[in-house]
């Protein structure tokens, strides 16, 4: 009988456990379209070109934002993709070795690293020297970011592909770096391009990096590398500490927006993928 | 001699797989390595081309020679463009064209100096390979498009489209169909009037249908070697005749 | 024989490293100026002095925040932890296959999902229901229980930050428990299923199987919450505080960083005081994050992964 009673709240406990742990996000997409969408209907299609309305009136747009967070992920992903691959491709090749082992170790490591301290990091190496906040600083921060991410990726759809293939690439007498860039590197692609674009969508909204590097820009849509630059999620994240309630309507609007670019990439990415390492 | 092995002893993590094998292979004919499953076959193949130097845990003593010259006095991608191979699972590279897999080589060797060129070679192996009527409408299909006998065919239009010298066969009809196999094995006696062919094995049969000279390789050991014929008929060694009877596999 | 190939991508491997080697070097070389002025008080005691122009005045104290990063991540592991198991043996064992594959994107998807949008969720609507609902309630019926005892104000609280924190880490803590689970081979299942067993008494079973991965799986959650910064600063309060209680404000080390640096230049220490409390979460997030890593490779190694 006991035994009965414990099958039953098992069996409640787990279903609840699981309506449990996917209803916050139905109720965040919810709650964001339900604050979003009107904001986003009074401003219209402006508000992704606009600049921002002064404080207490209007609501503009976030165009400079949203310009600032297309330029740094570009940016990022110009200093952290090849790094990224170069290095997942080594750990691919060279699995025995120490120093690929521990390259892999390294970047497990680095994937699960508290983004402000990066952030931090980078504040003190490029944005104290340099005297501002800027475009570069935030890129760099984002490609650290970044990088271990495609780097697994990128080890793993190496590691994935067949060895008979290797092997009949080297029969042809071909030299290591056009058998793995040439041609194993075809048959990779897709993991490594898919590894490329999450590693793109994750950090286009990351904030902490952005914190101390950015800096922010709500008026200007681009001033230079060197100069501050906005992006949609550090704009959000300062709309919400301000007082006036027209910026947290802003910020609700950003964050529709924020969503569902983030929806529309990651979406599909994840459908062509059979697994996802996040 | 096409290949010449001297006391070949080869390694694979401590374990000694291939014992003082000295073979002579003489030229344009075709060269069969029989012996039951897992007794190094495979890998006294991969010695020939150094693909065995992309195992770490292989260590090789003794000679390997092809024309006389010690392949390890040679660059291992020379010796690789001089040996072509054909593998037992069909690996045409899935990504590309029918016609990139075979122009592949030559392209990334830089051994055309022209299109046409390329075209001619390709077109060339293929004929040879007696492939080209199948796919001469579609070559720009990718490889995967094939069926496992046209792959296999592939994969040797590939090899031969940089006019090795020899040409190593690893157990290449083993995952094919009848037909195919026969096709194949036709194929590789057309092949003999030009080519020095080494073909690795498993099957007594098919060493017997399509071979000139035959080894007999058993647990890492060369047994016996001679002439198909007489080997088949009058084997000297009691253990070549258990293979052949069927009394081992 | 020497390997070009190999040569020519050793560089960037080596920047890889570097990078990381510069990194913390600059944490422990940004700390030094307060180490030097305050020795270990930096980390065991709450207390924030800043004060303009007299950098002989200022004394800074992270305990606090220490106290808050480790209370709001045990938070988050407390609810993650049920939650994880229980979504991870409801999609193997027991979801119909049409469901199976969308709860698990859910729950990517929740896991890749911008920070900042669980932030502005958190403070709009997690932040009013918790304080309405529970915190009220609890501290007009339980103040005496020490955990229910800081009357809540605005809402911004441990809890609030910890159950946030916890939304947040618990699809990632699932998918490591959801592969472990999976991995478990059949044959086993099979032999605990024919000896009689109810469905509960299988999974609690098998759970205990695969204990390391649970193991591994708390401590990267751990690690995760420990590292959380912009959804966290937003619901915390960012007081400096060390409460007992569940609806006390407080600070972790994060917000703590993300709130003072702005200013932080003015004054004389501020600067390494944060970057000190930077490196203990640097530390922290090592520690735990390596230490979860190897629970999982042990494991895998001796299951004949």
């Amino acid at each position: 009988m006991l035994r009965e009673v414990k099958e039953r709240l098992f069996l409640c406990g787990i279903a609840v456990a699981a309506v449990l742990t996917v209803m916050p996000l139905f109720h965040i997409i919810y709650t964001v379209a339900v604050e979003g969408i009107p904001v986003l209907m009074k401003a219209g299609l402006n508000f992704l070109t606009d600049t921002l309305a002064p404080p207490g009136e209007g609501l503009g747009g976030i165009g400079p934002a949203i310009f600032g967070t297309l330029v740094i992920t570009t940016l990022a992903s110009l200093l952290g993709l090849p790094v990224a691959v170069i290095t997942g491709v080594y750990a691919a090749e060279y699995p025995e070795s120490i120093i690929g082992r521990l390259t892999r170790t390294l970047l497990t490591i680095m994937m699960e690293f508290p983004t402000i301290l990066v952030g931090l990091f980078v504040m003190q190496i490029l944005v104290i020297p340099m005297g501002s906040y800027s475009a570069i600083a935030g890129a760099l921060a984002l490609a650290l970011v970044m990088m271990p991410y495609v780097a697994v990726y990128t080890e793993e759809a190496f590691r994935n592909i067949p060895f008979t293939y290797r092997e009949a690439a080297f029969s042809l007498g071909l030299s290591r770096f056009k058998v793995v860039f040439r041609v194993l590197a075809g048959m990779a692609r897709k993991g490594m391009v898919t590894g490329m674009l999450i590693g793109m969508a994750k950090v286009a909204g990351e904030t902490a990096p952005l914190l101390f590097t950015a800096g922010g820009s709500n008026r200007i849509y681009f001033a230079g590398l060197d100069k501050p630059v906005g992006a949609v999620p550090l704009l959000i994240y300062n709309l919400i500490q301000q007082p006036y309630e027209n910026y947290h309507e802003i910020a609700w609007g950003a964050s529709l927006v924020l969503l569902l670019i983030f929806l529309a990439v990651f979406l599909p990415l994840r459908l062509s993928l059979k697994e996802v390492r996040l | 001699m096409a290949i010449e092995t001297v006391n070949l002893t080869i390694y694979y993590c401590q374990k000694c797989v291939i014992r003082n094998v000295n073979l002579k292979i003489p030229e344009n004919v075709v060269f069969a390595i029989m012996g039951p499953s897992g007794c190094g076959k495979s890998t006294l193949l991969r010695s020939f081309n150094r693909l065995l130097e992309l195992n770490p845990n292989a260590r090789v003593e003794g000679d390997v020679r092809l024309y006389g010259r010690s392949v390890y006095d040679m660059n291992p991608i020379e010796v690789r463009r001089k040996i072509g191979m054909v593998f037992q699972l069909p690996n045409p590279f899935p990504h590309m064209s029918i016609f990139d897999n075979v122009a592949l080589g030559l392209k990334l060797n830089g051994l055309v100096k022209s299109k046409k060129e390329l075209r001619e070679i390709v077109e060339w192996a293929l004929k040879k390979a007696v492939l080209w009527d199948e796919v001469k409408d579609r070559l720009h299909d990718p490889a995967s498009a094939l069926s496992g006998g046209q792959q296999q065919r592939l994969c040797i239009a590939r090899a031969l489209a940089m006019k090795p010298q020899v040409l190593l066969m690893d157990e290449p009809t083993a995952n094919l169909d009848p037909i195919a196999t026969e096709k194949i094995e036709n194929l590789i006696y057309e092949l003999k009037k030009e080519y020095t062919i080494v073909i690795v094995t498993h099957s007594p049969a098919q060493a017997a249908r399509v071979s000139d000279y035959v080894a007999f390789l058993y647990l890492g050991e060369l047994v016996e070697v001679g002439k198909t014929e007489k080997i088949f008929e009058k084997p000297e060694n009691e253990l070549t005749e258990r293979y052949l009877t069927g009394r081992i596999g | 024989m020497r390997d070009p190939f190999k040569i020519s991508l050793l560089p960037f491997c080596a920047l890889v490293f570097g990078i990381f080697t510069l990194m913390v070097a600059v944490y422990f070389t940004a700390s030094l100026p307060v180490f030097q002025k305050e020795g270990i008080h930096i980390y065991i005691t709450n207390v924030w002095i800043a004060v303009e122009d007299n950098p002989e005045g200022e004394f800074y104290g992270v305990l606090a925040a220490i106290y808050g990063s480790v209370y709001t991540s045990i938070l988050a592991v407390l609810i993650a932890l049920p939650l994880s198991i229980g979504f991870a043996v409801f999609v193997i064992d027991y979801a119909p296959q049409k469901i199976k594959e969308p709860l698990i994107v859910i729950t990517d998807i929740m896991a890749g999902l911008p920070t900042i949008i669980y932030g502005i969720w958190g403070v709009f609507v997690l932040v009013p229901i918790l304080r309405d609902y529970v915190m009220r309630p609890l501290y007009e019926n339980f103040s005496f229980i020490p955990l229910f005892s800081f009357e809540p104000a605005g809402g911004y609280s441990y809890l609030t930050a910890g159950v946030l924190l916890g939304i947040m880490v618990t699809p990632f803590a699932s998918s490591i428990i959801r592969e472990g689970y999976r991995m478990v081979p059949f044959t086993y299942r099979e032999a605990v299923f024919s000896l009689g067993a109810t469905r509960y008494e299988v999974t609690k079973i098998l759970l205990g199987y695969i204990k390391p991965v649970i193991v591994a799986s708390i401590l990267l959650a751990f690690g995760r919450a420990v590292g959380e910064t912009v959804a966290v600063s937003l619901v915390v309060g960012n007081t400096f505080n060390i409460h007992p209680s569940l609806f006390a404000p407080g600070y972790t080390i994060s917000s703590l960083i993300a709130n003072q640096f702005g200013d932080a230049f003015i004054y004389g220490y501020m600067v390494s005081a944060l970057f000190a409390a930077g490196l203990f979460l640097f530390v922290i997030g090592l520690i735990v994050n390596i230490g979860g890593l190897i629970i999982l490779k042990r494991y895998v190694y001796a299951k004949g992964g």
